[in-house]
């Protein structure tokens, strides 16, 4: 049996808005992986350690509240520090060009912003599994 | 094996890994699963079943911390389906189970069902056995309970949790076959809907004792934590039960006679799968498509020359 990809999707700091999270997790599973969505308002210590304990090749982190400088840098950080660093991170969301630069330089592999294809986040989760 | 030292020294990465080595039918799986059977057999298992939506994951979330204010350790596999057209699956139970957050005695692992060859219970055990080799003094299994492999799992736990809700059909509906006859404890959960107690006394009116064991009816509402402490006393009186009763020895056999089974099975069916074994399987397809054998005498006649995969 193929090794199957397997995905966290998880939407850090305090806002509701889990629509984008949902379609992503949908085409990935429609993409055959196997995606782990833990639902809203999670700290970078909860999804960290649900990455871990699902065994996960990647993280989809979705950020709509503009706290995602505050949050995204801290959950590669603790990855780092679980000695998981081999674990992938990409966001999305809404996200300021200037804060992407920033965000990629803390370890962010991937920021895709609205309108960006599926196809696009589906083939990036599938090499992150690599 | 180093992963196995790993898991045996407190390594979450490690447990979780091996679990994922397992789902992948890896090589090294099955060494590791050697290595670890002795330091099994410690842990309470679990199961829990019911139909979609009556509030499973929201009430393991409950028990977890129920059970880690008694100071065990508590681990959850939660098993969601796999899409028979894509192969892909969301797992969405670790949702209801957020609160318990990055505890380090609690150990959350999703599985999808994909299409296991021997059957999805031998892999959920299999995972069952490693949370079990990694210290967890207690361990859930949450299956929908719609179909006869989620009836399987639950009834190869320890003690098995049929978990029901109110408004959710009639007096007859708990009389069809399976639902009566599996739960060591039955649980009307959502208790805050209204109509319970008419399911709870209706639930409890047909339950009868079995082998010394009359299945309680726990009420519960996961929403405010209503009866998760009665449910938990629940569990650990059943467990005593078992483990001081005479029945112990016999459900041992039971388990492991199904599992010995089932890994006999999980066997062949790798190697018909893999077609490398040579014994002539996509041949004998075409034979049987062109009637020139039928499939249970080509079946005879390929098992006889097998070789099992090493």
């Amino acid at each position: 049996m193929p090794k199957k990809i397997r995905i966290l999707i998880a939407k850090p700091g305090l806002d509701g808005h889990d629509r984008g999270a949902k379609v992503v997790a949908r085409a990935l599973r429609d993409a055959g992986m196997e995606v782990i969505y833990t639902g809203l308002r999670q700290t970078p210590e909860d999804i960290v350690e649900a990455a871990i304990q699902e065994d996960v090749d990647a993280i989809g982190l979705s950020s709509l509240s503009g706290a995602h400088m505050a949050l995204l840098p801290e959950v590669v950080k603790l990855l780092r520090k679980r000695k998981a660093a081999d674990i992938l991170v990409a966001a999305g969301g809404i996200i300021p060009d200037e804060d992407v630069r920033k965000l990629k330089k803390a370890g962010i592999k991937a920021v895709f912003g609205p309108g960006t294809p599926l196809a696009e986040i589906v083939e990036f989760f599938r090499s992150a599994a690599q | 094996m180093k992963i196995v030292d790993q898991l045996r020294e407190g390594d979450k990465r490690a447990a979780a890994k091996l679990i994922s080595m397992i789902e992948d039918d890896d090589p090294g799986a099955t060494a590791a699963l050697a290595e670890i059977f002795p330091h099994t057999g410690k842990a309470h298992i679990v199961g829990l079943t019911g139909p979609p939506g009556v509030g499973k994951s929201s009430l393991i979330n409950r028990l977890v911390r129920e059970y880690r204010e008694r100071s065990k350790k508590v681990g959850v596999v939660a098993v969601d389906p796999t899409s028979p057209f894509t192969g892909g699956a969301v797992l969405g139970d670790r949702i209801r189970m957020a609160d318990t957050g990055s505890d380090p005695g609690v150990f959350i692992r999703s599985m999808a069902t994909r299409g296991h060859s021997g059957g999805l219970a031998l892999a959920t055990f299999d995972a069952v056995k490693v949370l079990d080799a990694y210290g967890m003094d207690i361990v859930f299994v949450e299956t929908v309970g719609a179909g006869q492999s989620e009836v399987d799992i639950a009834s190869r736990a320890h003690t098995t949790v049929v978990v029901q809700m109110p408004q959710s059909g009639d007096s007859v509906q708990a009389l069809k076959a399976g639902i009566l006859e599996i739960g060591d404890i039955y649980v009307v959960n959502k208790m805050d809907l209204g109509g319970g107690d008419t399911m709870a006394s209706n639930l409890d009116f047909m339950l009868e004792e079995r082998q010394g064991w009359r299945p309680p009816v726990v009420q519960t509402a996961a929403l405010d934590g209503r009866g998760t402490k009665e449910l938990a006393d629940a569990l650990t009186k059943h467990y005593r039960f078992l483990k001081r009763g005479p029945l112990w020895r016999g459900r041992e056999a039971d388990r492991a006679r199904k599992e010995l089974f089932e890994s006999m099975r999980h066997l062949l069916a790798e190697t018909f799968s893999d077609d490398t074994a040579g014994i002539g399987f996509e041949e004998t397809v075409g034979a049987i498509v062109a009637r020139k054998t039928d499939p249970r005498t080509a079946a005879r006649k390929l098992l006889k020359g097998l070789k099992l995969p090493r």
